[in-house]
């Protein structure tokens, strides 16, 4: 876990990357419920991964002297959630909002911070593809793809 | 949460003498972001003649492997509108590395695998020397060349 003083910039980044971390961790609550076999299976896993995620980026803001963003009671879904299709289409979209959430660490200057971004935009762009059965040119970047 | 831009930016390319103090010195020497953007500009070409000479020697692969060729080809038009090119002259387009496509389907997908890993640790190597925007944009691309691996293992577990 990467220690370093940060500025107000790089703060707010790591909050809003928390922030993306909390809405993945309601959503797949959403999407597991409506999923079963082997994509609830994997929707467990991945709904695990985004706690440790949450848990490590709660770790480094309360090292750096900040408190955490903390997890809105709910979530406005970008679009109705009623079945398995469209519960893997949300895992999909929780996916690319925390690819996008970490880019945002990678414009910062201090270089634990970009490298530390850098590497974790990488397990959600994996896991969006597994939703989704295909790749996107620029993971993160919804106004590039 | 920061902007994520692939438009901002753009870096110049000194490839002609320019205006400056003295004339006569010469074009200044590239700083070390516009000779990593070059490197991130072959490495793509590179990539992009591998999948052209892969296809052509396996046709069999051209479905799966077309949707990736593509992606490399937006990453090079992004990389590559991070140039400002001077009237007359451009970026070069040589293909730098041209390794032999293997006698197997199988072998050929297994090099191209190890050709997209290896062009995503060289993204990732890129981010230290790189303006934020100029970051983002190689930390996207190498999440691309990332999930390219993901996919070249599915199709070769098939």
């Amino acid at each position: 876990m990467p220690t370093m003083p940060a500025t107000a910039g790089e703060l707010q980044a790591l909050q809003a990357a928390l922030a993306a971390e909390h809405a993945a961790v309601y959503g797949y609550g959403v999407a597991g419920a409506l999923l079963s076999g082997a994509d609830q299976a994997r929707a467990l896993t991945d709904w695990q991964a985004h706690q440790e995620a949450r848990d490590t980026l709660q770790a480094m803001i309360i090292k750096l002297g900040a408190t955490p963003v903390a997890a809105s009671a709910a979530y406005e879904l970008p679009f109705p959630v009623r079945d398995a299709g469209s519960a893997r289409r949300l895992a999909a979209a929780l996916e690319d909002g925390v690819t996008q959430g970490y880019l945002g660490l990678v414009a910062v200057t201090n270089q634990t911070l970009r490298t530390f971004g850098a590497l974790a935009m990488l397990p959600p762009a994996k896991r969006a593809v597994a939703w989704r059965g295909s790749t996107v040119a620029f993971p993160g970047m919804p106004s590039a793809r | 949460m920061l902007a994520a831009s692939t438009t901002t930016l753009p870096l110049f390319l000194a490839l002609s003498a320019c205006a400056g103090p003295n004339p006569l010195a010469g074009p200044p020497p590239l700083s070390a972001d516009v000779r990593a953007l070059l490197r991130a500009v072959a490495a793509e070409q590179n990539l992009i003649s591998l999948y052209n000479r892969t296809m052509a020697a396996y046709s069999a692969l051209v479905p799966d492997l077309t949707p990736l060729l593509a992606e490399h080809r937006a990453h090079l038009a992004q990389l590559r509108a991070r140039i400002i090119e001077p009237p007359g002259k451009s970026v070069p387009g040589k293909v730098t590395s041209k390794p032999a496509i293997p006698g197997t389907p199988a072998a050929a997908l297994a090099q191209l695998r190890t050709a997209e890993q290896a062009a995503s640790i060289a993204q990732l190597r890129r981010l230290a020397a790189a303006s934020p925007s100029l970051a983002q944009l190689y930390a996207s691309i190498a999440a691309s060349e990332a999930t390219h691996v993901t996919m070249l293992d599915v199709r070769s577990s098939r």
